[in-house]
C-alpha cells in the first residue's frame, strides 16, 4: 500500500506503471482501519482471522464495497 | 508439530521485533526454545504457511511479520526509543498500534519522493492530508505479499 499526497500523483503513478486504478483511502481511514487490524497483534493468542473476522474488521472500518469483499 | 510451541514461536518473532526491530534468525529461535535449528526451522515454515508471517525460504530469514518489515523500506517508524521499519504505508500506521505507543512516521511519498512526517499521539494521528492507495483488492492481496 502507497502513500501519495494527492489524487494526482495517484494518477501520475497508475499511468507511470500501466496499472488500473485501485482504491484510495484516507490515511485517517487507514488509520481507523489499524486500530482494528492490528490492535491484538503482539498478543499470544492472536492465531489469524478467518474469512468471517477479516469480512467484520473491513464493516467495521466502513470498507463495504467489492473491492473488499473477503 | 506441537501448536502450543507453534504459537509461542509466532508470539516469540512478534515480541523480538517489538523489543530488537530486527526479525529473529533460526539460531535465535532454537536458543530461545532449546530445541534445534531444524525443528525451530519447521516451525517459521509452518507459521509461514499460515502467513502468520513472510519467511525468504531460501535464507530463512523472515521478510516481514506485519506490521513489522525485516529490512529497511521508506517507511521509518520511531517509537519507544527505537526505530522500525513497516512493509507499507498502512503498516506505518500498523506499528503504533501494535505496540500502544506514540510514533514520529516519516515517509516517502510515492511518485513525488517527498518525505513527510506524520505523529501519533494519544491514539490521534495528526496528519489529515495523505491518501493512501490500496492497488489490489482483497482477494488478491496473498497472491504476491511483497507487490501487495
Amino acid at each position: 500500500m502507497l502513500l501519495f499526497q494527492s489524487e494526482e500523483w495517484i494518477d501520475k503513478w497508475c499511468e507511470r506503471n500501466s496499472l488500473e486504478r485501485g482504491e484510495v483511502l484516507t490515511i485517517n481511514q487507514v488509520w481507523e482501519l489499524s486500530k482494528l487490524w492490528y490492535q491484538d497483534r503482539l498478543s499470544v493468542d492472536y492465531h489469524g482471522r478467518n474469512t468471517e473476522q477479516i469480512a467484520e474488521v473491513f464493516k467495521q472500518a466502513g470498507l463495504r464495497s467489492a473491492f473488499w469483499y473477503v | 508439530m506441537n501448536d502450543t510451541r507453534l504459537w509461542q514461536v509466532r508470539q516469540f518473532v512478534y515480541n523480538h521485533f517489538a523489543d530488537t526491530t530486527q526479525p529473529p534468525s533460526l539460531e535465535d529461535a532454537a536458543k530461545h526454545f532449546n530445541i534445534t535449528k531444524e525443528e525451530a526451522s519447521e516451525y517459521y515454515k509452518e507459521l509461514h504457511n499460515l502467513h502468520a508471517f513472510l519467511l525468504d525460504l531460501e535464507t530463512m530469514t523472515i521478510r516481514m511479520a506485519n506490521p513489522f518489515s525485516g529490512f529497511p523500506t521508506d517507511f521509518k517508524v520511531h517509537a519507544n526509543g527505537k526505530t522500525y521499519y513497516a512493509n507499507c504505508a498502512w503498516d506505518m500506521l500498523g506499528i503504533p498500534v501494535a505496540l500502544h505507543s506514540d510514533a514520529i512516521i516519516e515517509a516517502v511519498c510515492t511518485e513525488s519522493n517527498d518525505t513527510v512526517q506524520l505523529e501519533i499521539k494519544d491514539g490521534q494521528n495528526t496528519n489529515y492530508d495523505l491518501l493512501i492507495h490500496f492497488p489490489l483488492p482483497f482477494a488478491r492481496w496473498y497472491d504476491d505479499l511483497v507487490f501487495t
